[in-house]
């Protein structure tokens, strides 16, 4: 598919259409959806955008290529003056104070913002169960699950209801959704995009990106939203990536692809098949493809979930009820602290606090957390070696097809071992593309750190061979 | 003198016990195999001291220190009441 935002752009200049009826259409199908992908719709602000859009070019003024285009925000964003919920009892009335750079950079671009998107809790799950907004459907079944945690993003652009989303991806957040829904979703590199105004669940692993239905809008995206930015001072400079540079790929000669991934007993056979036969037609156009060895997909889930869950134990620690939030009075501060977090955190947050208190405490610190560290590091380092024999990683983007709605939440064993092909990818920090290609979950594609121009080019490639 | 902190005051959670499904992973982080045991946050993801942001104070909007209050759970004449903090 073509870039929308493109389309819509020239829509809008050649003054086929209006921003104002635009915005309404989108506002009009996002409050009918049954997909459960709405926390909250932005309309009134929406539309006074949408017009003052509409009267720049009635004054003949020339607008920006993200101008009038309308957008959807996962619901872990601030913006200030709209209610964050992060899909939480405890923020359910939380007004943001500010707006975070990612989405800041978007608005001083023109891009309207429509709608603040249900997700799983804080960002944990893989399905967008965890939320008190109601399970987010699959855009193509409604039977099944949407993915996550940036499910309500992911279905919202498979279903037309926003031109591209903004996600939220810590261990596959954006990735995982993406797949299942058939639509591209990017983790940049990490650092590339700026955490600031982000709600923070892993903080390093925490990635922005977008979700959009072409690589092109991918990468507009990705350019407007990139950049230092002193109030994240994990973020780096980097260079526009420019259209021209991915349009060929020549430079992309050898690609590998992890062994046990594929020889897995828990990959679905068709998934397996698909893969392989992409990988075939991939080598029928010349590149040389290598089999790579890496870690076993239990040490990979194992060591994410370990630190992930240390890092939110620290980071949700903030959330007692005392500035902000529903405050539930006890008899003293301990009790009112202890009754809000009980009565206010869905079963599956409280499982990772308390997994992530575990592991930091003394005498578990040693063997589990510091070790997770350690296991970090090697995975890091087996990547580094791969990126010297090879110019890209491609992989599944999940072991098998979206489960239905309700089994996740039964078995959370299996949820977290579903995301086995996308955690790897967070703990390097590495930038990596899911595809609607490939698989009937897509595919990903992952180059070296700083290098998320190799994998636009790598998937722009994909498009025109498989 | 030692005082064992149980899980739920850790994480100010009631009644807050490890999770099975949660341990099985820790299992496997104790069973693996580390090969270079002292080796952790050898610089993968460190942040560089050489380029810290200035250490000044930035004073908020109007709009932001009025959404503040607005977030208050409890509020008196402008200011945010808390629990009573009581001694041990």
């Amino acid at each position: 598919m073509d870039s929308q935002i493109q389309t819509i752009h020239q829509q809008l200049v050649d003054k086929e259409i209006t921003c104002t009826a635009l915005v309404q259409s989108k506002l009009d199908a996002l409050k009918q959806n049954t997909n459960n992908t709405v926390n909250a719709l932005l309309g009134e602000k929406a539309l006074e955008l949408a017009a003052k859009v509409d009267a720049k070019i009635a004054n003949g003024e020339s607008i920006g290529l993200l101008e009038g285009i309308p957008f959807g925000i996962k619901d872990v964003y601030m913006v200030q003056g709209t209610i964050t919920t992060a899909s939480s009892n405890l923020l359910k009335n939380y007004k943001s104070a500010y707006t975070a750079t990612a989405i800041q950079k978007l608005l001083d671009a023109g891009a309207i913002p429509l709608v603040k998107e249900n997700c799983d809790s804080f960002g944990h799950g893989s399905s967008s169960e965890n939320t008190i907004f109601g399970a987010v459907k699959n855009a193509n079944n409604p039977d099944l699950v949407g993915g996550g945690s940036s499910g309500g993003s992911a279905v919202n652009v498979a279903k037309d209801y926003t031109v591209f989303s903004i996600g939220g991806d810590t261990g596959g957040s954006i990735r995982q959704p993406a797949g299942y829904n058939n639509v591209y979703g990017l983790k940049p590199t990490y650092g590339r995009i700026s955490r600031y105004g982000l709600m923070a669940y892993a903080s390093s692993t925490d990635c922005v990106g977008p979700i959009a239905k072409s690589l092109e809008d991918i990468r507009i995206v990705l350019n407007a939203m990139s950049g230092k930015d002193v109030k994240d001072q994990t973020t780096y400079a980097s260079a526009e990536i420019d259209k021209d540079a991915i349009s060929t790929s020549e430079d992309i000669k050898t690609i590998g692809y992890f062994k046990n991934f594929i020889e897995s007993e828990a990959i679905d056979a068709e998934v397996k098949a698909d893969f392989l036969a992409t990988i075939e037609k991939i080598k029928a156009k010349g590149i040389e493809v290598k089999a790579l060895d890496f870690f076993e997909s239990n040490t990979l889930v194992s060591t994410y979930y370990t630190l992930a869950m240390a890092e939110t134990a620290s980071n949700l620690s903030r959330l007692d009820g005392t500035n902000y939030g529903s405050r539930i009075e006890a008899e003293n501060l301990k009790e009112t602290y202890s009754v809000t977090r009980s009565e206010n955190f869905s079963e599956e947050t409280k499982r990772r606090i308390v997994g992530g208190n575990q592991v930091l405490s003394q005498g578990f610190s040693d063997e589990i957390y510091l070790k997770s560290l350690g296991l970090r590091d090697q995975i890091s380092e087996n990547f580094e070696k791969d990126f010297n024999e090879v110019d890209i990683i491609l992989s599944p983007v999940t072991p098998s097809t979206p489960p239905k709605i309700g089994d996740s939440l039964k078995d959370p064993l299996a949820m977290y071992l579903s995301d086995a092909y996308t955690v790897g990818f967070s703990l390097g920090q590495l930038p990596t593309l899911t595809v609607p290609q490939g698989t009937s979950t897509g595919l990903q594609i992952t180059a070296a750190k700083n290098n998320d121009e190799l994998v636009l080019k790598f998937a722009n490639f994909l498009k025109d061979t498989i | 003198m030692s005082k064992i902190m149980t899980v739920d005051v850790l994480s100010s959670i009631k009644g807050a016990q490890p999770s099975e499904t949660v341990n099985k992973l820790f299992e496997v982080i104790k069973n693996a195999n580390l090969t270079n045991n002292n080796s952790f946050n050898n610089n993968h993801n460190c942040v560089s001291l050489n380029n810290l942001r200035e250490d000044v104070v930035i004073d908020s909007s109007p709009l932001e220190k009025q959404i503040i209050i607005e977030n208050f759970p409890k509020e008196k004449n402008g200011y945010l009441v808390v629990s009573k903090v009581i001694e041990e």
